[in-house]
């Protein structure tokens, strides 16, 4: 039977692993023994396609040609590409996807068809190695990969003729690889700091249960970013003109560097560059440590973010028991000493940075084909809030981040305006408490609901999210069942930018929001309750007792006198306090208008039903 | 009942068909306990449910059921989805006596309403005020303090709602309070937030 293999499809280097016989999970030699495949790609101009380190050996020849890093254009439009992307390649800037051109403009490139070299690569690799084609797969994303960023990893592996059976986040697969080697217990925080990306995930691990806690990250952080402002200050010592070529020279010298002074404290070295230019690179290991510090610290937001969210803190008694690294940039010693001091722990270094998340995949990966292993189950979770837009721009959050998939929420709304027939549905993604600070997934509306007072229609909305992370929207109108559903479309997802903008500024805004969220919120929800109270007095005054009346139109004033302060929740407890006072009225006016709404239809129509009943 | 797969009987708390060992869908009108295999009880040993959670996860996940028929992989996808919530809510004590009130015909947020009383607003409104101007200063002590107080006014509340619970057959009086108590915990939520944003959530 065909095996089924993991791939590590990762930034800078790619991965393929199966499980053997003995039920251990190995990885295969892809690329001149090495299990490592350099995620390179050279579209030659004679047609050709070459992919791994012969490819990334000739990037400065051919820095235009040959694709480095394609993960970062994964599910991306042209607005996402980024200045220093543009430096070195060149794009088609027409339709909604990024597409290289390659080969002076006479060949077109989307990151899909790219990653589908890759994806290629590594399954001739494993099907050489296991004697026969490989069966399912699982590939594995950062945990803050949107829809449309696994959409097109997923598009990826059907293109490159892969059944995919699921796409497994990196932090997971991770765990999954040391807890299963470790035979471990307890609560592990997962730090993935790889070429391109960041995640980290706080995962308990309970008889070969991997339940995710809390996942928090930064799609745009990783070792890209230390050998791109290496390489700035070894073109400075330079005076080198930044060509793409000489920009692919300094990015290789500072790679080199980079990787050189985790063992080293000093370290000088030539690059060629082509054409007999020759980079002189040289730099001490604190010189390294003082240009990359800025971004490693970058990390800290989301490493506390996500321990809050897993309901632990360093002041309790409840904490990490152990901290794993994965990712070739954890290897840099100031990475380390970073990791040690926001966890308070020695992070566990025992499993190849490199290997471990391909390791994990193969197993996931064995046990999906199995139908399941009894002593292993990943429970993963949406990385963020999925909500909805209400009046005054406010977010309603329907399902919330870090909730264990597959999720499924229902909330119920109601109409603002008397006789409104339609609301708008707005999907939208985020942490931020109003709309404009959110990503917007998807716009539609409910039609058709039957004409009654504010308030008294009731719409349900749900929102299911599968076991791929997928969301499904669903609104109804409760008293006549009218139904629409939407699938949110891949092409709706968020940019890595947004998502990073939208992280960071939740952590920074995060009790700004609530009082702005909640003071817009119950501003108009009191204005709402005073003008349906007032206008409800006019048609149905008659309804009250004069006590009552008074009752409410005291509640109404203290309102009033509440809303010209910017306590929303002094506002809130009036509004609660007038609603509970007017409840019996409001009972009162559904009834009358039922009764009202019944009346005005032919008897032929209740014929029916009222027999019987007067017949008892 | 029968096997949607096999028409063979099926328990109605059966999982899996005796006879083919197809998933069976969940018995319309589950509660979240019953999911769980649990009796409505709000006092609930967390380990127990955590166990719970766990195996059924093991035996309904849809990655078990990644190589099998498009309706069992349905019948996964909803009996996951049910259970993931089912969790959610009962593992969270003011979420799991909310839940048990709806099931008690009570719904927690409108009834609520009518339970407010002047003086718990007015303290509330002290408390607001002391906030408002701690956070002004950005005095770290009063915040501390001002979150303390709010996590001690939410442990005895929780106290309280297991008491009341844990009464024989809790009637109408009982129930309100319960109501009272929930409701009011959420303005201590909402204290315990904005005074100390860092701190992992109150509820439990």
């Amino acid at each position: 039977m065909a095996r089924a293999i993991g791939i590590d499809l990762g930034t800078t280097n790619s991965l393929v692993a199966y499980v053997d016989e003995r039920n251990r999970p190995q990885v295969v030699n892809v690329d001149d023994k090495k299990p490592l495949l350099p995620s390179a790609v050279y579209y030659r101009m004679d047609g050709g396609i070459e992919v791994g380190a012969a490819a990334k050996r000739g990037a400065p020849d051919h820095p235009v040609d040959t694709i480095l890093s394609v993960k970062r254009f994964m599910g991306r439009g042209p607005g996402d590409v980024r200045p220093e992307d543009r430096g070195i390649y060149r794009f088609d800037e027409t339709g909604s996807v990024v597409k290289l051109a390659v080969n002076h403009g006479k060949r077109d490139v989307t990151a899909v068809e790219v990653s589908a070299e890759i994806l290629r690569v590594l399954k001739k690799r494993a099907a050489e190695h296991l004697g026969g084609p490989a069966g399912g797969c699982v590939i594995t994303v950062p945990a803050y990969f949107d829809d449309a960023q696994r959409q097109a990893t997923k598009d990826a592996g059907r293109l490159a003729g892969l059944e995919v059976l699921r796409l497994v986040n990196e932090p997971t697969a991770a765990a999954l690889a040391y807890g299963l080697d470790k035979r471990s217990q307890g609560i592990f925080a997962v730090y993935d700091l790889g070429g391109g990306t960041f995640d980290i995930s706080i995962l308990k691990l309970t008889d070969g249960v991997f339940e995710v806690l809390a996942t928090a990250g930064d799609t745009h952080l990783g070792g890209d970013d230390f050998d791109r402002v290496v390489a700035q200050r070894l073109l400075e010592d330079t005076g080198l003109d930044p060509t793409p070529t000489v920009l692919r020279g300094a990015t290789a010298a500072a790679q080199k560097v980079r990787e050189a002074l985790t063992y080293e404290q000093f370290v000088e070295l030539d690059v060629d560059l082509p054409r007999g230019r020759i980079l002189h690179a040289k730099l001490a290991r604190e010189e390294l440590e003082a240009l990359i510090r800025p971004v490693v610290e970058r990390t800290t937001a989301a490493c506390l973010g996500a321990l809050r969210d897993a309901g632990l803190s360093r002041t309790d008694g409840k904490k990490v028991d152990g901290v794993v690294l994965v990712g070739g940039a954890t290897r840099t010693p100031l990475v380390r000493r970073h990791v040690q001091r926001i966890f308070g722990l020695e992070p566990l270094t025992d499993l190849d940075p490199d290997t471990v998340v391909a390791l994990g995949a193969a197993v996931q990966a064995d046990a999906l084909d199995k139908g399941g292993r009894e002593d292993v189950l990943l429970l993963d979770v949406i990385p963020l809030s999925l909500g909805v837009e209400m009046m005054g721009g406010v977010v309603e959050k329907i399902v919330l981040r870090n909730s264990t998939i597959p999720a499924s929420a229902t909330q119920q709304f109601t109409t603002y305006a008397d006789g409104q027939t339609g609301m708008v549905v707005h999907v939208v993604q985020g942490e931020r408490e109003l709309v404009r600070d959110c990503r917007s997934l998807a716009r539609f509306t409910l039609k058709g609901i039957p004409p009654m007072p504010a308030g008294l229609a009731r719409v349900e909305i749900t929102y299911a999210v599968d076991a791929d992370g997928i969301l499904a929207v669903s609104a109804r109108e409760v008293a006549t069942g009218i139904e629409q559903r939407i699938q949110v479309k891949a092409t709706y997802g968020l940019s890595e930018d947004e998502v990073e903008r939208m992280l960071i500024e939740s952590i920074e805004h995060a009790g700004e929001d609530v009082a702005e969220r909640f003071l817009v919120e119950w501003r108009i929800e009191g204005e709402r309750i005073i003008q349906s109270l007032e206008s409800a007095f006019q048609v149905d005054g008659e309804l009250l007792t004069s006590e009552e009346r008074a009752a409410i139109d005291k509640r109404i004033q203290g309102l009033r006198d509440a809303m010209k302060t910017d306590d929303y929740l002094a506002i809130k407890a009036w509004i609660e306090s007038t609603d509970g006072a007017s409840k019996a009225f409001a009972e009162r006016r559904m009834n009358k208008h039922i009764a009202r709404a019944m009346a005005g239809h032919s008897v032929d129509e209740f014929a029916g039903m009222a027999r019987p009943n007067e017949e008892k | 009942m029968n096997c949607w797969s096999c028409q063979a009987e099926v328990g109605p708390q059966a999982l899996f068909c005796p006879g083919c060992r197809a998933l069976q869908p969940e018995p319309p009108r589950t509660d979240l306990f019953a999911t769980l295999g649990l009796t409505r009880d709000f006092d609930l040993d967390p380990e127990d449910l955590e166990r719970r959670f766990r195996e059924r996860s093991r035996q309904l996940h849809p990655d078990r059921f990644a190589r099998a028929s498009p309706r069992e992989r349905r019948i996964s996808l909803e009996r996951a989805t049910r259970l993931n919530d089912a969790y959610r809510t009962l593992k969270d004590g003011r979420a799991r006596a909310g839940y048990l009130l709806k099931l008690l015909g009570k719904d927690p947020v409108a009834e609520a309403r009518t339970h407010h009383d002047p003086e718990f607003l007015e303290e509330q409104l002290e408390l607001r005020e002391m906030l408002a101007l701690a956070r002004e200063k950005e005095d770290k002590r009063a915040l501390a303090l001002i979150a303390t107080g709010a996590r001690d006014r939410l442990a005895a509340i929780d106290e309280e709602v297991a008491r009341l619970f844990a009464e024989a057959e809790p009637g109408e009086e009982a129930l309100n309070a319960i109501v009272t108590a929930l409701a009011r915990a959420r303005y201590f939520e909402n204290v315990v937030a904005e005074a100390d944003p860092a701190a992992p959530p109150t509820h439990t």
